[in-house]
This record gives C-alpha cells, structure tokens and sequence, in this order.
C-alpha cells in the first residue's frame, strides 16, 4: 500500500526502498521473565510507505509500543525482518542501532522526552549536535523549526518551564532537525489536554505535508485516531485491520 | 556536550552533590595533611637521630658503638682524620673522645659521658656553646682544661663558672686516672637527655685527661646534601687503610636501626589508614553514583534511544565523577594548605599533650613540636592516587549506564 503525503493508503503496490521506510516482515516479540514468555507481537507483517501519517491503535498490551520499539531500532525482533530505509535493522549492534536511530530516526515520547538540565532550544538541537553541526548550522535549522511550533520566544526555558503539550513541540522539533525519513511517536498526546493534543496533532499532520516526512505513531485516544488518515489496528500482538480509519 | 550535560547534571542534586564533595574534599585534605605532619615528624625524628647517633656516618674502633666503651680507640687519629675529610661527598668531619666516668666535687659525685669535641666542627651537628646560659662558651673561654655542664649536673654539684671538678675515668691504658677540670659555662639545652648526662670539653682536655696519644674514639662525619650516606660510608672504607681494618663505618641507620624501623612502620601505617579512609570513601561514591544512574535510567535511555551510544553515556557518567573529583580535589588542596600553613606556623607541641617522657632509640621527643612539610612527590603522587581511585569508583555505574537496552531503559517508570 502506499499513501500521498497526509492522505489514505491507495492500493498501488511500490516495492522500491525509498517508497517504503518502514517494512516489517513476519515479526515476533517474546519477552522472557524467568519461566514465563510474554509474545508481545505474534507475526507482524507491515508496509508503511514514504510520506505516511499513520497510527498505530489498539488496546494497551497490544504491542503497539513494541512494534515501535522495533521500527525505531530501540529493540531486536525475536524473529522476522524490520526493514527501515532499506537496511534489515534486525540484527545491528547496539553502536550500530544507535547510529542508525541518529541518521535515520526521530522519536517523539509519550513522557519524559525532554533532558531537564537542557534547554528548550538544546534540547531541539540535541541530535543536531550529536551528528557534530557546526553551531551556526544548527541554528539555521532549530531556530526556524521552533517558531514554526510556536516556541520562538520560549527557547531559553528548561522543560519544567513549559506545558507538556509546548514540551511534545520541542520534542517534535529535535525528531525533525536531523530530517529523517521516519518520526515515531509513542502516545504523543497521552498527557496533554484535549486542545493540546488538537494543536500537537495539527502540527505533526502540517509538517507530515510540508516536509514528506513519514510519521508513525501509537494512540488509542479515539479523537486523534478520527484525525488521522491511516490507522492501522492491532489486537493481541497481530495486526488485525490495515486502512484508513474512516 | 558531554562536559556540558555532566557539569549541568551535578547540580540537579544539588545537596547531594555538595555532600559527594565534602566527603572528597575532607578526606583528600586528611589525607594530605597527615602526610604533612607524618614526613614533618619523620623529618624531625631524622635530624634527632642524626644528632643522637653524632653524624650521619661513624667511624670508630670496632665494637666501639655495641660497647660504648672509652678504650676503643682509632690509632692514628690524624692520619684517618685527613682520609676521611678528604673523601668525595664529606661536608663535615667531627672528631670526638667520649669518656664515661664519674664528676665529683665536694658536694657529691655524679656520673656523666663527657665529650671532648671540636665546638666549631660539631656546629652542622649541634652548637653546643649555642645553649651556654651561663659563663663562657667552650671555643671563647681561655681555660687549659674547660667543662660546660648541663644545669641538672651543675645544680646537684652545687658548681658554677670558675669551679673545680674532678674526673675519675679508665684511661686509655685501663688504668683508674683522675684529671681536674674547670666548669666554664652551664648548658641548657631544653633536652632532658642530654642535659642530665652529657658534659662538655674541648678534645685536647679529653685527650689530655685519658692520656690518648694521637687516638680518637670517634669521627662523626655529615655527608654533602643530596649524597647517600650509605654512597660516603663505601667511599669512607676504601680510603681507609687495608679497607678500614680494625675500624668500623657505620651510617646513622645501621647504628640506629630501631629508630629506621619505627619510621618505616609509621609511614607504613600512615599509607594504610590513608587507603582504609579513602576506600570507605570510594564505596560510599560509587553507591552515591550507582543511586544517580538509576534514578535517571529513563534519561539515559532517551539518550540512546536519540543517538547517544552506550560508551558516550558511560564517559557522561564518568566526566560527572571527573568534574565533582576535580572541584573537590581544589578544595580539599587549599584546605590541606591552610592546615600545612598553620601547622607549619604554629606547630603541636608533643608536651603540650601532657607527655613527659618519649623516647626511641635513645633519641628523645619529648620536645617534639608537630609540625607539617610538603614533600612534594608524596602529595603528587597521593593526588594521582586519590583521583584515579574517585574517579574509578564511577566505573560501575558508568558501565551500567552503557549496557543500559533502551527499549528497557524506556519502560522503566511505565
């Protein structure tokens, strides 16, 4: 399946790696605690293609975080392939899986995605600086972003200065500084009030279309999934329904 | 960025931070300052035994220094006096007759070691004639036959400057022989030791009253500065004739072994208390530290999970230990100063403590003041020693923050 920028899924099928960030294929989750075996994801197959909005949803438990943790190179899969930008990132090492995430992934958090000891406008700039930018080329990308969020007069702020929902900006703005080619979020709008999550919503759908960019995200707040073109349902560790939402 | 991130990361506990570096600051300045005073003592302890043994090598007849006997005796004194003078790292040669024998007056009788000496030649060592509170001094005074008594002697023969007192002593031929002395002057040293034992005369009135014909029974010899007395003592024996037979060549740690001992084992006992405090102190930051990297596993794994690889959060961890290390390691220096500095000023005095008597190997401290020298070496190398070890004790929970999963890592408050 593929999708335009921000639209639903269209029924071509596009085989081509850059047409395709995120493939996943035949993918199992067990987590092992002593003799008990949690399958958190039972044979995961999914294609998300270039320039998607899509939400992941589900009841907790599910393995809408896990499949996330996959995609993201936070996790190995147990069995399968994750594919992400082309490279089968099932079996990188740690260094490599972080380096990987760097270039290639931005994450937005459900909580706790700011570092506290930095401010707003460090923290957008953190991945930038971890990828060795000069100061001044950094500023040319984070400045502009963060007043395109709205953050333009709050950059010098420590995180325990702003709302969540002007923290989840700032988060947005540092998964996008490095221009990756996906964005994963894991319920971005969990702690944020309605008009909060409206406006994170709107931002995330805005830059979706302004920059192509893929975004993935796990919710099971029913207002945003009603917003959101592609869901993508799961149940019990499977993938039980692929399609927009309405 | 790491810098900045663990340089912020150290205020966020702000108390505990501050209590982290008190501990490092206190015991690093404990540790310094007792080296301080350990060397000061040590150092002391040294001079004292130095001037107990009379140089830093002897030369004396053999099996002079076991029996302290006043019939040991190097023949040919003048001979062995130039060879020793004239040897390669010898600043100070200082001839001596020691004679035991009995002062008598009319009063009473009273045992004493008197010293036939050279007063300009033992000023390196001693300046006897320094400590002259009454009457003359042993090198101004014209009398034939001179004696400067310590003031305990003086007191309990009920003699002054101008009296006549008599030695009975064995003279060089074994025989009893008795020889007429006139006190010249009354020394007050301050040492007990010395003041209620030793008398003082020039070396030709001991000469004179032993009957010694060119024969010593001692040169005590001070080595230049920065030469081994053990390096003179080798250089001593080949110059002598026949290798120095008949003669013996000690250094002041051979003829003052116990006295080597107990500083060995002080300054051992000084480098294991310094370990057992500063380990205690090592566990107790690793723990501190080990706290801090589980309260911010959620962090950490952020961290990764943006990109930070696992050897970069551990050098994160490790650069904040480096940071606390560096600012306590200043303060605890300048603490360390300040207490040198008045140490060194000021001093504790061993009597002040109520202690009398102290003695070892012969050498009295009882007049010891405590005070505190810097050598220097010992401070670097327990500052390397102090840091390396600090710093260390991040290495657990630095590794732990490393091996973090940061899918883990991520869950962990969920």
């Amino acid at each position: 399946m593929t999708t335009t920028p921000g639209g639903a899924p269209s029924a071509e099928t596009v085989m081509d790696d850059a047409a395709q960030p995120i493939r996943v294929e035949g993918v199992t989750k067990v987590f092992r605690q002593g003799p008990l075996e949690v399958h958190a994801l039972r044979g995961v197959d999914l294609v998300v293609d270039q320039g998607a909005f899509a939400a992941l949803a589900g009841p907790s438990g599910c393995g809408k975080t896990t499949l996330l943790n996959l995609v993201g190179v936070l996790d190995t899969p147990t069995t399968g392939r994750v594919i992400v930008g082309g490279r089968d990132v099932s079996s990188l090492s740690r260094g490599e899986a972080a380096d990987f995430r760097l270039a290639h992934v931005g994450f937005v958090f459900q909580a706790y995605n700011l570092v506290p000891v930095l401010i707003a406008y460090e923290n957008a700039e953190f991945t930038l600086l971890l990828r060795n930018r000069d100061p001044a080329a950094r500023r040319q990308i984070v400045e502009p972003l963060l007043e395109r969020v709205g953050l333009g007069d709050m950059m010098d702020r420590k995180p325990h200065e702003l709302s969540g929902g002007q923290q989840q900006r700032v988060a947005v703005v540092r998964a996008l500084a490095t221009q990756p080619s996906i964005v994963l979020a894991d319920e971005p709008t969990a702690n944020l009030d309605s008009a909060a999550s409206d406006e994170l919503i709107d931002l995330m759908l805005e830059l979706n279309r302004e920059l192509d960019t893929t975004f993935l995200f796990a919710t099971h707040d029913r207002a945003v999934l009603d917003r959101t073109p592609w869901v993508i349902r799961m149940l019990d560790g499977r993938v039980v329904e692929d399609g927009a939402s309405r | 960025m790491i810098w900045r991130l663990a340089w912020r990361n150290l205020w966020r506990q702000r108390s505990r931070t501050l209590i982290l570096m008190s501990a490092v600051t206190l015991s690093y300045a404990m540790v310094l300052a007792a080296m301080g005073v350990g060397d000061d003592s040590h150092f002391q302890m040294l001079d004292a035994a130095v001037e107990g043994a009379g140089g830093e090598v002897l030369v004396h007849g053999e099996g002079y220094w076991e029996a302290r006997s006043g019939d040991i005796l190097i023949d040919g004194a003048q001979t062995v006096g130039e060879l020793v003078a004239a040897v390669d790292g010898v600043a100070n040669v200082m001839p001596r007759v020691a004679i035991d024998g009995l002062l008598s007056t009319a009063v009473g009788n009273r045992p004493v070691q008197l010293l036939g000496i050279r007063p300009r030649a033992e000023v390196a060592l001693r300046d006897v004639d320094a400590d002259v509170v009454e009457g003359d001094r042993l090198d101004d005074t014209e009398l034939r036959a001179p004696l400067l008594l310590g003031g305990p002697v003086a007191e309990e023969l009920e003699v002054g400057p101008g009296d006549r007192v008599v030695l009975t002593a064995t003279g060089a031929d074994g025989e009893l022989t008795r020889a007429l002395f006139h006190v010249a002057g009354i020394v007050r040293s301050g040492r007990a030791d010395l003041d209620e034992v030793l008398a003082y005369t020039t070396l030709e009135a001991a000469g004179d009253a032993l009957g010694l014909d060119d024969q010593l029974v001692q040169f005590g010899v001070l080595v230049e500065s920065g030469v081994e007395p053990e390096t003179v003592q080798d250089r001593i024996r080949e110059a002598l004739p026949e290798g120095g037979a008949g003669l013996e060549v000690l250094t002041w740690r051979e003829a003052l072994p116990e006295m080597v001992g107990f500083i060995e084992i002080d300054d051992a006992f000084l480098y294991v208390y310094a370990v057992v405090i500063y380990l205690v102190v090592v566990f107790a930051i690793a723990n501190t530290f080990l706290v801090s990297v589980l309260e911010r596993v959620r962090e950490f794994g952020l961290l990764n999970a943006l990109g930070l690889r696992g050897g970069r959060l551990a050098r994160l961890v490790l650069a904040e230990t480096a940071l606390m290390t560096a600012l306590s390691m200043v303060l605890g220096l300048a603490l360390a100063l300040a207490i040198h500095g008045a140490l060194a000023r000021w001093g504790i005095s061993v009597a002040a403590w109520g202690i009398e008597e102290i003695e070892l190997a012969g050498v009295d401290l009882a007049n010891m003041v405590m005070r505190s020298q810097i050598v220097v070496s010992k401070w670097v190398t327990a500052s390397v020693l102090v840091a390396v070890a600090t710093i260390s004790s991040a290495i657990y929970p630095a590794l732990r923050a490393a091996r973090l999963a940061p899918a883990e890592a991520m869950r962990f408050y969920e």
